[in-house]
């Protein structure tokens, strides 16, 4: 996040503390969304409470349903954004779950649905905690998917995702996910916007999306036989692939703006690294606490950071990651009976071309701190740890 | 200023995260970087919480869980057995504050460390008398501002204003009377290149039942649980009040029994002196004090005013 922040400032900020689910709330309410639909679960309640509270007291003007259930919340957005309202709703775990068949008919209807999630584990047993196997479960829906690391990313991240979502060369549903409580209920500082019109001037909602309107009556979510389904559906998985150009562009101009940009990766001394971590989530700050002192004993060890994993960011990891001789993927979430059975570093190593190195951390939310990073980082370095195998951090009886 | 790291427990429905929350903002306020990142256990009223702030002068993207922190805030008393490893690992020459209704000498027992400032606050008997509930939150946020020098009272009125949202004034008149009342008991002796006697591990939440942590191929097959193990969880220890009876104007009438949601309200057979010295029993009405969680909803049932709320800690 540091090396990414511009210097100039030109829209004047205020710096406010806040829970990352309250962070999200305040970004959606400045995004003023004339639709908003949810159902509460945790970790993400706070959100849905704040946006009520919102509505209620007038700051602001949407239609808030509080729906039944996250198969209707997704719904109702899906029928508003068709219509061609600006819509919000937000999710976690089983909630998701719960939504599923819908969620592939906004990508298919091309809807610029925002949808926010509080990453957390999928039960049984029932885990409330944080992991992201709900978030890693979208992989192949076609949403675009953020995952931000800190309160102040998140809140950026759902401004910068309706400009993507409602952008003419994208007009797809993007989700914004982050910590289910490491960042959804740790209170951070973070600056906003003082005068919060600049995000609506940053994001006006364009409206130029194929919706339902009485003047010129059209059909949408029609059948798509066998010989148009491919096509129709092809011109959402280009739009997915081109959309990586929409999203660099809003984030270089959000930072022009309002003084923090983050890409679609985040690098952290990988320029002569002979080790890297690769992580996701607001664990990051730990990884560069390893990487530091990985460096301090002479290791050169690097880091990078999934931003954005819905579209692949492929030519992101390959200029950055091609030359350094070991990539460890800390994954947070199961790719169960995978070929490697952490889900990004399935991903990560058939981008490099190569096996890497894999180890599963904070599943349903497993204590984690900067001293195992530093562990698994070096018993890689070392070749303790073999490339194509996955190892665990912080199971009982697990393969460390 | 650097960077000050604490450590804060509690039992679910004190008020504790809310009190890092506060302690945060208000730090934020001031002009300082600040993160308040709770331990999150069972959201359950009574269960024990864990939670950490760190202050600093620097952006903080490490949150991690501390392992040595400058400051313990300790919100009942009853926790330093549980706790103890909490307080061993306070540096030396840092501070464990600590509410209590008891002398603060005799906490000073109790914590047995004379290589820290120990401050002792009754913030139980604050928070009644101001907020009108047993949420020690407000008083602990004014001693930690009394010793730490941060933040400030008024940054702190902001922060319950922004968190809260209500109850503002009254919030911060128990801040304020503890900023003012707080105990101080400097300690006897530091040396700075000391290392506490201990580090907190970074093992989630509480494991302190009385189960075996057993690796994953010992754990039972989808986590199915077998009955009974309620009875190893001795919800006793959440009491900030315990009932007491007056047998002489109990009347049986067995409306606390009926009415208490833990089953702790018991018939007991007890032994009594009749008026000419004769020994009998007869049934009498008794609390199970290892599963009676002090709700004090039997007291407030009781027609004849037989049950008394007496404080604990
Ligand atoms: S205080 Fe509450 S839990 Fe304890 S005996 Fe009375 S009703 Fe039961
Ligand atoms: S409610 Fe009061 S009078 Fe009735 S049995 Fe209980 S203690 Fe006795």
């Amino acid at each position: 996040m540091m090396q990414a922040t511009l210097r100039e400032r030109q829209i004047e900020q205020k710096r406010i503390a806040l829970t990352g689910n309250h962070a999200v709330a305040l970004a959606v309410k400045m995004a003023r969304p004339e639709v908003i639909a949810a159902y509460p679960i945790t970790p993400q309640t706070p959100v849905v409470e704040r946006l009520a509270e919102y509505v209620n007291n007038g700051e602001l003007d949407a239609e808030f349903i509080p729906v039944e259930s996250e198969h209707s919340a997704m719904s109702a957005v899906i029928g508003a954004s068709a219509a061609g309202a600006r819509t919000f709703t937000e999710t976690s775990s089983q909630g998701l779950g719960h939504m599923y068949e819908n969620l592939p008919i906004a990508v298919g209807m091309r809807l610029p649905i925002v949808m926010g999630v509080a990453a957390r584990t999928y039960s049984a047993p029932i885990n409330v905690w944080g992991d992201y196997g709900d978030v890693m479960s979208m992989r192949e829906l076609g949403w675009i998917i953020y995952i931000a690391q800190t309160a102040q990313e998140a809140f950026d991240t759902v401004v910068q995702a309706y400009r993507v979502a409602e952008d003419a060369r994208v007009h797809l549903p993007v989700v914004v996910a982050y910590d289910g409580f490491w960042t959804s209920h740790v209170l951070q500082p973070l600056d906003v916007p003082a005068d919060e019109e600049e995000v609506l001037k940053f994001a006006p909602i364009t409206r130029n999306w194929v919706r339902l309107d009485v003047d010129n009556p059209t059909q949408l979510g029609a059948v798509g036989t066998p010989e148009w389904y491919w096509e129709i559906r092809w011109q959402a998985v280009e739009a997915l692939r081109n959309s990586a150009k929409v999203i660099e562009e809003v984030d270089v101009e959000y930072g022009r703006r309002f003084g923090r940009s983050y890409g679609l990766v985040t690098r952290y001394m990988l320029e002569d690294a002979e080790v890297a971590v690769v992580a996701y989530g607001s664990i990051f700050g730990l990884v560069k606490k390893a990487v530091d002192r990985l460096r301090k004993e002479g290791i050169r060890a690097g880091a990078l950071r999934l931003r954005v994993i819905r579209p692949w960011p492929t030519w992101h990891l390959q200029k950055y990651l091609s030359h350094v001789e070991k990539v460890l993927v800390i994954d947070r979430s199961i790719n169960h009976g995978g070929p490697q059975l952490g889900p990004m570093a399935v991903e990560v190593g058939a981008t490099l071309g190569r096996v890497i190195h894999c180890a599963l951390a904070t599943v349903g939310m497993r204590a984690i701190d900067s001293d195992m990073i530093y562990e698994a980082a070096l018993k890689t370095h070392k070749g303790l740890w073999v490339a194509g195998e996955t190892y665990t951090v912080g199971l009982r009886g697990g393969y460390e | 200023m650097g960077r000050i790291e604490t450590v804060w427990v509690g039992r679910g429905g004190q008020g504790i995260v809310t009190a890092t929350y506060i302690i945060a903002n208000a730090a934020i306020i001031d002009g300082y970087y600040a993160i308040a990142n709770p331990e999150f256990g069972a959201e359950r009223r009574g269960a024990p919480v864990k939670a950490f702030l760190t202050i600093s002068d620097a952006p903080i993207e490490d949150q991690e869980p501390i392992k040595m922190p400058d400051v313990a805030i300790v919100f009942d008393d009853k926790l330093i057995d549980l706790m103890r490893f909490v307080l061993d690992a306070v540096r030396p020459g840092g501070y464990i504050i600590i509410n209590s209704g008891k002398p603060p000498e005799e906490v000073k027992k109790i914590v047995s460390r004379d290589d820290v400032y120990i401050v002792v606050l009754d913030a139980i008997d604050i928070a009644r008398r101001h907020v009108k509930l047993d949420v020690p939150n407000g008083p602990l946020a004014g001693a930690f501002s009394k010793v730490m020098g941060l933040p400030k009272l008024e940054s702190i009125r902001q922060a319950f204003e922004n968190q809260l949202g209500k109850a503002v004034e009254e919030n911060f008149a128990a801040t304020k009377e503890a900023f003012e009342t707080a105990t101080v008991i400097p300690p006897a002796r530091v040396d700075p290149s000391a290392r506490p006697k201990g580090v907190i591990s970074t093992t989630s939440a509480f494991l302190a039942g009385p189960y075996e942590i057993v690796e994953w191929t010992a754990v039972n097959k989808g986590g199915v649980v077998f009955p009974g193990t309620s009875l190893h969880y001795r919800t006793g220890g959440w009491r900030i009040e315990k009932p007491v009876i007056d047998h002489a104007k109990c009347i049986m009438c067995r409306k606390c029994w009926l009415y208490c949601p833990d089953d702790a309200v018991i018939e007991a057979w007890r032994e009594v002196e009749g008026p000419r010295g004769r020994k009998f029993r007869m049934k009498a009405i008794e609390f199970d004090y290892d599963f009676c969680k002090g709700c004090s909803v039997c007291a407030e049932v009781c027609p004849t005013g037989a049950i008394q709320m007496v404080r604990e800690i």
